[in-house]
């Protein structure tokens, strides 16, 4: 039997009914054609605002179309009598993890489910057990929700919706908000619940790497199904994808690059299946080299650096909530880097973070701290913290001069904005460090601004910002940063929750700002990709202290300090360290350009270049 | 940081704490109607003394305890202030000029702030020692004869039991928007009252927009987990009562009838 069907569905948004919240303000599906056999795991592809969402909501009655049919398990889901049954036999994990929780502890929150379909005490009792053994989280029975992780909030999501034992799982991008460990964690359980407990899932997301694990993959785009097919047929659709703002996983773009070089290699999907296939045709070129390069820091107090020397912060000291969430950090960032901060949730990084630009203040630089105290709180007296040539453990220092030339820019900045026009909330910041500026200077401070983050000025000034469209509030938000100029700009997460496309965006425009103006852009990031395709230095922190600071390529030769950290290497570190297995060394690039560059010399050098020639010969 | 803001709560395993939050709510309320009942110093010291014995059976260290007497402090000060001053009597202590303190002032000054005191410790130990999902499952077992009068008590509950829940996150919420408008320049802290009323305007809208969208993305999770009311629901936690219960029961009908005799005692004196 099919478990969805939908028969040439039509479905509109009414574009005032939503128009506060939702990303894109119209929006529409026509005489869409989709079905999903019973057991069967799809994943659906597509950049915000593809329709993909408005699938899942349809699915469950969350929202009725406007014409076609819908049919879930036999189940009609137009008729508003069948909604109880098929929401019991359809699960939906959502995006937030904080927002689909309701209760507390943890327990009580997955016996909502069952309490609402009128479910006997004692069976929910084992209803919970058994969710939460599916989702490997027994021993959080009754921890606080709050206190999870991300990956773990999402997990008792899961748990929540199989505690109603249904027959469908649908995940509404519910990856998109969590680190790759949280990430790994979700997509574990999903994989095995479709496997071992024959639950039929469809997976909505815009990770291509996610839409690899399942049996069909589906594109849409505009409303409409493009693609469909095996994931690894349909991911390989190189040019159907970027019309649909999407791009190629990682491991395919290096076999593309490759291949239109000539190289003959089969379109590869990870790292070893990629090394295995370039091993015979490499040779060793890197010598062991093991010169372990500490690098040294030292205090220069020039504009765009940051030097920091035994910073240590608890939060809440002397209570017994209290945390250490910095241990003496020793840390250099030189002007012109365009740096990397790399470590897991509460590894101190956004600690770290909020002290260059005083959001928060060394004790010795409060107001209130007199030196007096000095004698008893020895530990401070040799911390140093140096941002753009200022000294932050003087309370003497101007901090509003400091915060102007540091620009922050928050994980999620467009949850910031609040003004009633664009132009007002990129010009917020701007008044409150220069009180003094004429309307002119104002307005082309502002402008330049806006038009830096690639907006066009006068179509969006003075709209309202919470009109426009995800990614477009997220640029209007670092321009409201960006506007004062910053020589340093930090950003928590910038491509956070972006579709792979609006990531690409994001990051070239920084590369843009970081050329022309801007001395030095650092960047926290889970993204060890994003760090090895960005960043020239990066560092590691990990319980409140630094584990190591180098290029990104010294920090990813050897796994052992992402492994301490518990990070995943990227992509191309992954393939030289498995050649490395297959007895290839090589001193690669990290980045996917320059990573294909190498590989190429490398290959052109080695005797094995015969099927070189003939690739080339039937290329050309 | 938002355990110790909010609640309170002190984890511990003591004997107040594994006490049913019906009973803990219960004896609060008739604490407080009994130390409204003391007309004397005897009776008074009696509740004091009850709450020793409670408050050191809570666990909860007397510091901690004594923390939740500072928010209250100015009214207590404020008040025995004007009591002191204004409180008719006849044995004149101390005058000047129009100021002129009585014995009796003295006295009900006294009476009066220990009173307070009691009020506010008694409570704040069953917020101590009661987490605030306990105290939402208490409360709404208490009300349920009202679901006779149509009163929507499960309705009632849930949206404690959520708006407790979403605390935490919008306290962090409201902290990270902070820093975010910081980081812009904005100011929180010095100026004038409408100065410092017009900054709080970029932290409230991004922080409501940021609840509704909550709210609504909480409706949709809530609606696909089969939420329909309160009709076919069961539920899977229950309270039950102990021996705890029936001991605080006890010790609590003690009290009761020993402020009754003090106050038929004192009567006959008088």
């Amino acid at each position: 039997m099919q478990a969805i069907r939908f028969e040439k569905v039509g479905f509109s948004y009414q574009a005032e009914q939503d128009e506060l919240f939702s990303d894109s303000a119209t929006f529409s599906l026509d005489g869409l054609d989709f079905s999903v056999e019973e057991g069967e795991f799809v994943a659906v592809l597509g950049h915000n605002g593809s329709g993909k969402s408005t699938l899942a909501r349809l699915t469950n009655g969350l929202l009725s179309p406007n014409s076609g049919k819908i049919t879930v398990l036999g189940l009609d889901a137009t008729d508003e009598k069948n909604l109880f049954e098929i929401r019991k036999q359809v699960g939906i994990v959502f995006q937030n993890p904080d927002n689909q929780t309701v209760a507390s502890i943890v327990e009580d929150d997955i016996a909502f489910g069952p309490e609402n379909i009128g479910v006997e005490r004692e069976e929910i009792g084992r209803r919970i057990e058994f969710a939460l053994g599916a989702v490997g989280m027994s021993e959080y029975r009754h921890s606080t929700t709050s206190r999870l992780s991300g990956g773990q909030k999402q997990r008792i999501a899961i748990a929540g919706v199989l505690a109603l034992k249904p027959k469908i799982m649908i995940l509404d991008e519910s990856t998109a908000m969590l680190d790759p460990r949280g990430r790994k964690e979700v997509m574990d359980v999903v994989l095995r619940l479709n496997r071992e407990e024959k639950i039929t899932v469809l997976l909505i997301t815009h990770f291509p790497e996610e839409a690899l694990l399942a049996d069909r993959a589906v594109v849409m785009n505009h409303g409409k199904i493009v693609l469909s097919g095996k994931p690894s047929e349909v991911l390989a659709e190189e040019e159907t994808l970027k019309k649909c703002s999407l791009t190629l996983p990682r491991p395919l773009q290096i076999c593309r690059k490759l291949q239109s070089n000539g190289v003959a290699v089969e379109d590869c999907f990870d790292a070893d299946a990629l090394a295995s296939a370039l091993a015979p045709m490499l040779q060793n070129t890197a010598t062991e080299n093991t010169s372990e390069q500490v690098e040294n820091i030292t205090e220069t107090g020039e504009i765009g650096s940051v030097y920091c020397e035994n910073l240590s912060y608890t939060y809440n000291p002397s209570s017994p909530f209290a945390t250490h969430a910095l241990n003496g950090v020793d840390l250099q960032i030189h002007a012109g880097d365009f740096f990397g901060i790399i470590g897991h949730t509460g590894s101190g990084k956004s600690t770290f973070v909020q002290h260059l630009n005083a959001l928060i203040k060394l004790p010795t630089a409060e107001k209130k701290y007199k030196p007096k105290k000095r004698k008893k709180n020895a530990v401070e007296t040799n911390t140093k913290l140096q941002v753009n040539g200022l000294d932050l453990t003087q309370k003497t220092t101007d901090f509003k001069l400091l915060r102007k030339k540091v620009g922050m820019v928050f994980q999620y900045p467009e949850y910031q904005l609040f003004a009633e026009t664009v132009f007002e909330d990129v010009a917020f910041g701007l008044k409150n460090f220069n009180e003094n500026l004429t309307e002119e200077e104002i307005e082309s401070a502002v402008k330049e601004a806006i038009e830096r983050v690639g907006l066009n000025y006068e179509e969006v000034k003075n709209r309202s910002p919470f009109e426009l469209s995800g990614g477009q509030k997220r640029r209007v938000a670092i321009a409201g940063v960006i506007v004062t100029k910053p020589e340093i700009l930090v950003l928590d997460e910038p491509a956070a929750g972006l579709d792979p496309l609006g990531k690409e965006e994001i990051m070239s425009l920084l590369h843009t700002m970081h050329q022309s103006w801007c001395k030095t852009v650092i960047i926290v990031s889970h993204d060890m990709d994003e760090i090895a395709e960005n960043c020239n230095r990066a560092v590691v922190f990990s319980g409140g202290k630094v584990l190591v600071q180098a290029t990104p390529k010294r920090l990813f030769e050897k796994d052992e300090w992402t492994k301490q950290a518990g990070l995943d290497l990227p992509f191309t570190a992954k393939v030289m360290r498995a050649l490395k297995g297959h007895g290839v060394r090589m001193d690669g690039d990290l980045t996917v350009e320059k990573f294909v560059e190498d590989l190429l010399k490398n290959i052109k050098t080695s005797g094995a270049g015969t099927s070189l020639e003939q690739g080339g010969q039937s290329n050309a | 940081m938002r355990e110790v803001s909010f609640g309170q709560y002190y984890p511990s395993q003591s004997f107040v704490h594994r006490c049913d939050p019906r009973t803990k709510i219960l004896f609060l309320i008739a604490y407080i109607v009994s130390v409204f009942l003391c007309k004397n110093f005897y009776s008074l010291g009696m509740c004091a003394l009850v709450f020793l014995i409670v408050a050191s059976c809570s666990g909860v260290p007397f510091k901690s305890l004594l923390r939740s007497v500072k928010a209250v402090l100015f009214l207590l000060v404020f008040t025995a202030i004007l009591n002191l001053f204004f409180h008719s009597g006849e044995t004149v202590l101390f005058s000047w000029k129009f100021i002129k303190i009585t014995k009796e002032a003295v006295y009900f000054t006294i009476f009066f702030a220990v009173r307070l005191f009691l009020l506010v410790l008694s409570s704040a130990i069953l917020t101590l020692t009661t987490t605030p999902v306990a105290l939402t499952d208490g409360i709404e077992s208490l009300l349920k004869p009202l679901k006779y009068i149509r009163f929507p008590v499960h309705e009632l509950a849930l949206i404690m039991s959520i708006a407790l829940r979403f605390i935490p996150i919008l306290t962090d919420e409201t902290g990270r928007i902070m820093n975010a408008q910081k980081a812009r320049g904005a100011d929180f802290e010095t100026g004038g009252l409408m100065k410092r009323v017009k900054a709080i305007i970029p932290i409230l809208i991004p922080l409501l927009i940021s609840a509704f969208r909550r709210a609504d993305e909480l409706g949709d999770a809530m609606d696909a987990r089969c939420y329909s009311g309160s009709k076919v629901r069961t539920k899977y936690k229950k309270l039950k009562f102990t021996w705890r219960d029936l001991l605080s029961a006890l010790f609590l009908g003690i009290l009761i009838a020993g402020i009754v005799l003090f106050r038929i005692y004192t009567v006959s004196l008088i």
